[in-house]
């Protein structure tokens, strides 16, 4: 009897389900229309200090989410960058100005529009203050520290006995005395490439002192592997967690928003980041 | 002395008054299906020249204590079943177990009647009950009948995302709903992220749903009780359920073990995605391109055993077992995910004398997910998981036909593993580990009174005694409980209800659907136990006698809700404790239905009008203070809630069913500005950050959708079968699933003939889950 009711059952399906499957090919997206609160334009800072390096410092302007971007015409800049503020930045009694210029990295293809020629001094046992005052006359405030430098101990390139990709295994050895932040970035062939892995960790969950980073089995005989290691403050690893989070969220609809965590004060409400940068990179060649 | 305190103390000091009337003996027992042998709860016994009676309890036992007499004349009644008339000498005490037959047609408009009247009479409120008979007439998406997406077109209950079967009861959370199947808790009640419960509609009973004026008896969560009764199993003869679906097939059987003594159900249900996926991925094999979909399927077990040990005791031993596993094993590594529950209840009922009758419960109770990596060298595994282990006993005590004492306590053993990460290299030189355990005590007493106070007025009341420990912290509270129904006409009643409820575990979840790895946490020193303070006052109208109106207000106080802070981090974290902040929450609401039961168009009518509110989270922003103080709005702080329900018997043959439902849009926390985000160098360059400020500032569009539903009975030579065709969203509205927001870029060439994108504008798209969509299943019964 049960055999009677099954074959009945898939007849009936076996009509109906290439109906199923058309249906379901429907698009099922389409724009629309969102009306959001008004939103208050503020500056938005990023300002990394690396030893020996130039004091260099991007202040931005942010937007209404939904306003169409600016075209590239000559108020472009007007539009995006926030000019005409004073920028201070104080180290052990010492005031290093920065004036109101671009400054393009050729290195980093990073741009700046406050500068000073003046090389960050190499101490990490005092606080970096800077002070803003822009044009409006507000505020924006922030102290920071260097740290130094966390070696990458090796790099390990693995090939499978039967496979012609190998994966890399990229090891350090982390200070149990403390807590540390780090990031961790690995390009292939060039530093201008999109990232194949680019996070930010802690080292609370480790059990040992001895860290390791690994890759797919991914990478051919003779590619270039750049591992880069920066040792991080807990303000810059929350502000990074936080730009990554607020910017995965954009795509993700099931992900958490997450607004901006800042190490800034003052009146002018700004995002963004100001702290030191320490890092160690280690270019390797796949070979078997 | 308190107000409340003394109010539910009342009933009590009466009781010791009635305990001294005239001569008096009980009759009681239990009335059963005579199809099957299953309890009828809810079931009336009334002597209709005293004007008395009594009503089964959720175990179908009744007590009903009359004046001596020659003759009495009970009459048993049930919804659907047909009313049985008996004659008995009261003497001396009797038990008297009865046996109604169902599907008597002419009968059905006066019993359906009746049972509305009984249900305006009722003190209880704000309750919802549903019969699994019921739930497999409405249209359901892939034909698969699910008991809880069918709680949703009930008035104050809204859904969460699209198709999922989470439950926003009140304005409450998803984790304030007490999800009890036979009395022991389902910590996680879905498959596939939501979209179906684990409850096998073949397998359950009764279902039962408190939004407010709960009973004293149920406690440990705020919005609502979900009480599902699996079936006992048919003690008549042996029969078999069934079906077959596009995504899934389930069987039930059941019958005696020994005849009208001992019976057994086991029910099963399987999804087989997997065994197309694999087919796919075996032709395949060969494609040197092709990505090899993942397996994935879930499977639910439920089975029970009753047996009748004597006249005065019933055993009854039954368990669920469910689990959803997605596995992909690939050349240099094996992902396995799977998550689920497991129930196990053995419960004793004892009949100590015609007027006590006691019901003691062991429950077993375990949720658990586990993921597992296994890379070459390296392996990753992590985990959450509760458990439980409680005892608990009632009573139920008779006092007379006009009052009822009902008492008992229990003791729940809590075991929690959070967040249980490990990961490491073989020769352990590197090894990550986080997560903590927890133990927990939980206990309740109660005392719930149940008076007729005079002919026109009925008191409920109650108080709970409930605590908490983790070792650390010790909390106690009281919990008083009241309700009160009046009757102002033959056909209008008045009802109010007050419940204060506490919650001790907690959710920790962050995302608009349900999801497997969403963690239970106990309350500690830093987490108080979540408090609710509800007060409800309705009135219910018989208009004719096909038609019942029922409207309801209520007024919900939260305390200690918990929100996330901003970039809460909850995977793998210790100090989970830092990311919860703390803060108050307060619901309004008006619950408007009518209902038909009887004839050949069935059906109801519910509209609900709500507000929800969420406020003082002192530690919610810790980077933005301006904005610590500002209530928001949940997210499933949904304005209009409208649902219609009708069912048609077409002929013996077809029967016809349609539900139509409406919503505002649920809110969203939408991004208010953007910035560019340049980063350092190798770090990517960002034209577009959201800037998030307040919470839940966006309102979804509004939702509505039609489903309409057919059933083609057969008959043939044995048994009953029939083809159930289900069209969802039958005027292909586009509902929102998600929005999600798209940047959209001008492409520019500059003097030197190089070439790049620079944003244009940002566009929101939404998404649907699913069009106009059809589905046929097949069910069988002999």
């Amino acid at each position: 009897m049960i055999r009677t009711h099954i074959f009945t059952a898939i007849r009936f399906m076996a009509w109906l389900a290439p109906l199923a499957l058309a249906l379901s090919a429907c698009n099922l997206e389409k724009e629309i229309n969102i009306e959001l609160p008004e939103y208050e334009t503020r500056p938005s800072l990023e300002c990394y200090l690396e030893p020996g390096k130039p004091f260099s410092l991007l202040l931005t302007k942010t937007a209404p989410y939904f306003e169409d971007f600016p075209t590239l015409d000559d108020d472009f800049l007007q539009n995006i960058l926030e000019d005409s503020a004073t920028v201070v930045i104080r180290h052990k009694g010492q005031e290093y100005p920065l004036q109101n210029q671009f400054f393009f990295n050729p290195f980093s293809g990073k741009l700046y529009n406050y500068f000073s020629s003046v090389p960050v001094p190499e101490d990490f046992d005092h606080d970096f203050e800077l002070n803003i005052v822009t044009k409006t006359g507000k505020t924006i405030t922030a102290t920071t520290r260097l740290l130094r430098t966390v070696p990458i101990d090796s790099v390990v390139v693995q090939f499978p006995a039967d496979d012609t990709l190998a994966r890399v295994l990229t090891y350090f050895t982390d200070d149990r005395s403390q807590t540390n932040f780090y990031r961790r970035m690995i390009h292939q062939s060039t530093l201008d490439s999109i990232p194949l892995q680019d996070f930010a960790l802690d080292d609370r969950f480790s059990e040992t002192a001895r860290f390791v980073f690994g890759t797919n089995y991914e990478f051919a005989e003779g590619d270039t592997i750049i591992n880069t290691l920066f040792h991080i403050s807990r303000d810059y690893y929350d502000y990074f967690d936080s730009v990554q989070t607020a910017f995965f969220s954009n795509g993700n609809p099931f992900g958490q928003p997450s607004p901006i965590n800042s190490n800034l004060g003052g009146t002018a409400n700004a995002i963004g980041i100001f702290t030191g940068l320490s890092y160690d990179r280690v270019t390797t060649i796949v070979r078997r | 002395m308190h107000f409340i305190t003394r109010l539910i103390l009342l009933p009590l000091l009466l009781a010791s008054g009635a305990l001294m009337a005239q001569q008096r003996y009980t009759i009681s027992g239990e009335i059963r299906d005579a199809g099957n042998g299953e309890t009828l709860i809810g079931a009336t016994v009334t002597v209709k020249d005293l004007g008395i009676g009594a009503t089964t309890n959720e175990y179908g036992f009744y007590s009903l204590t009359l004046p001596a007499a020659d003759s009495v004349l009970l009459e048993f009644s049930y919804v659907g079943y047909q009313t049985e008339l008996r004659s008995v000498s009261l003497q001396k005490p009797l038990m008297l177990n009865m046996e109604l037959s169902s599907g008597i047609q002419m009968e059905e408009v006066v019993v359906k009647a009746n049972s509305f009247r009984e249900k305006a009479r009722s003190v209880e409120m704000s309750v919802e009950e549903i019969k699994a008979a019921d739930v497999k007439l409405l249209p359901v998406l892939l034909g698969e009948s699910d008991i809880l997406k069918a709680l949703q077109l009930k008035p104050g209950i809204p859904s969460g995302s699209e198709g999922t079967t989470g439950l926003f009861v009140r304005g409450g959370g998803a984790d304030q709903n007490l999800i009890l199947l036979d009395e022991a808790v389902v910590y996680n009640a879905s498959h596939l992220f939501g979209f179906f419960s684990t409850f096998n509609t073949d397998a359950v009973k009764d279902l039962k749903l408190y939004k407010g004026g709960f009973p004293a008896q149920y406690g440990g969560r705020l919005s609502s009780v979900i009480d599902v009764k699996l079936k006992e199993g048919n003690s008549k003869k042996w029969a078999a359920t069934g079906g077959i679906g596009l995504i899934a097939s389930r069987l039930t059987v059941e019958g005696p073990i020994q005849k009208d003594k001992a019976s057994f159900m086991v029910s099963g249900r399987r999804t087989y995605f997997d065994l197309i996926t694999r087919g796919i991925n075996a032709s395949n094999k060969d494609n040197a391109e092709y990505s090899p979909i993942p397996d994935y399927f879930f499977y639910d077990l439920n089975t029970k055993i009753n047996y009748q040990l004597g006249e005065r005791d019933h055993l009854y031993v039954s368990g669920y077992f469910g689990r959803d596993v997605f596995g992909f094993d690939g050349d240099f590594f094996d992902f396995n995910f799977n998550w689920g529950n497991a129930t196990g209840t053995v419960r004793w009922n004892h009949v100590f004398n015609p007027r006590l009758f006691a019901n003691t419960t062991f429950t077993f109770s375990d949720y658990q997910y586990n993921i597992s990596n296994k890379l070459t060298g390296f392996t990753f595994d992590l985990g959450s998981s509760i458990r439980d282990a409680a005892l608990k006993t009632d009573f139920f005590y008779a006092v007379n036909p006009r009052h009822t004492l009902r008492f008992g306590g229990g003791l729940t053993s809590h075991y929690f593993k959070v967040g249980r990460l490990k990961a490491g290299n073989q020769d352990g030189s590197i090894s990550f580990s986080s997560g903590q355990d927890f133990d927990g005590l939980e206990g309740a007493v109660y005392v719930a009174d149940e008076l007729d106070l005079s002919e026109k007025t009925k008191l409920n009341s109650g108080l709970r005694f409930s605590g908490f420990t983790n070792g650390d912290r010790f909390y106690a509270n009281v919990e008083p409980r009241v309700a009160l129904r009046h009757t102002l006409t033959d056909r209008l009643t008045a009802k109010a209800s007050y419940a204060r409820m506490f919650q001790y575990l907690h959710l920790v979840a962050n995302a608009g659907i349900s999801l497997p790895t969403d963690i239970w946490y106990p309350s500690t020193d830093r987490v108080p136990p979540q408090r609710s303070d509800q007060v409800a006052v309705g009135l219910s109208y018989l208009l004719g006698n096909q038609y019942l109106l029922t409207l309801e207000g209520y007024h919900k106080y939260l305390h200690n809700q918990i929100e996330f802070v901003d970039g809460a981090r909850l995977f793998a974290n210790n100090n989970l404790e830092d990311e919860f902040a703390i803060g108050q929450g307060r619901s309004t609401g008006l619950e408007f239905s009518i209902e038909k039961e009887t004839g050949k168009l069935k059906g109801w009518i519910g509209y609900t009008l709500a507000f929800a509110r969420r406020s003082d989270f002192e530690t919610l922003s810790p980077d933005r203070p301006f904005a610590q103080q500002t209530p928001f709005r949940p997210i499933y702080d949904r304005r209009h809630d409208v649902s219609i329900v009708a069912f048609y018997e077409l002929s013996r043959k077809i029967s016809l069913s349609a539900t139509w439902v409406y919503g505002s849009g649920d809110l969203r926390w939408m991004p208010s500005g953007r910035f560019t985000f340049q980063d350092v160098e190798g770090g990517s360059f960002q034209a577009v950050v959201p800037d998030y400020l307040d919470r839940n500032t966006y309102r979804l569009p509004a939702y509505h959708r039609l489903d309409l539903g057919m059933v083609l009975k057969f008959f043939p030579r044995k048994g009953e079968s029939d083809l159930t065709f289900n069209i969802i969203n039958a005027y292909d509205r586009r509902n929102t699933f998600f929005i999600y927001l798209e940047p959209e870029f001008n492409t520019v060439t500059d003097a030197f003939g190089n070439s790049f994108e620079v944003p244009k504008r940002i566009a929101a798209k939404q998404v649907s889950l699913f069009p106009i969509l059809p589905s046929i299943t097949y069910n069988f019964k002999f």
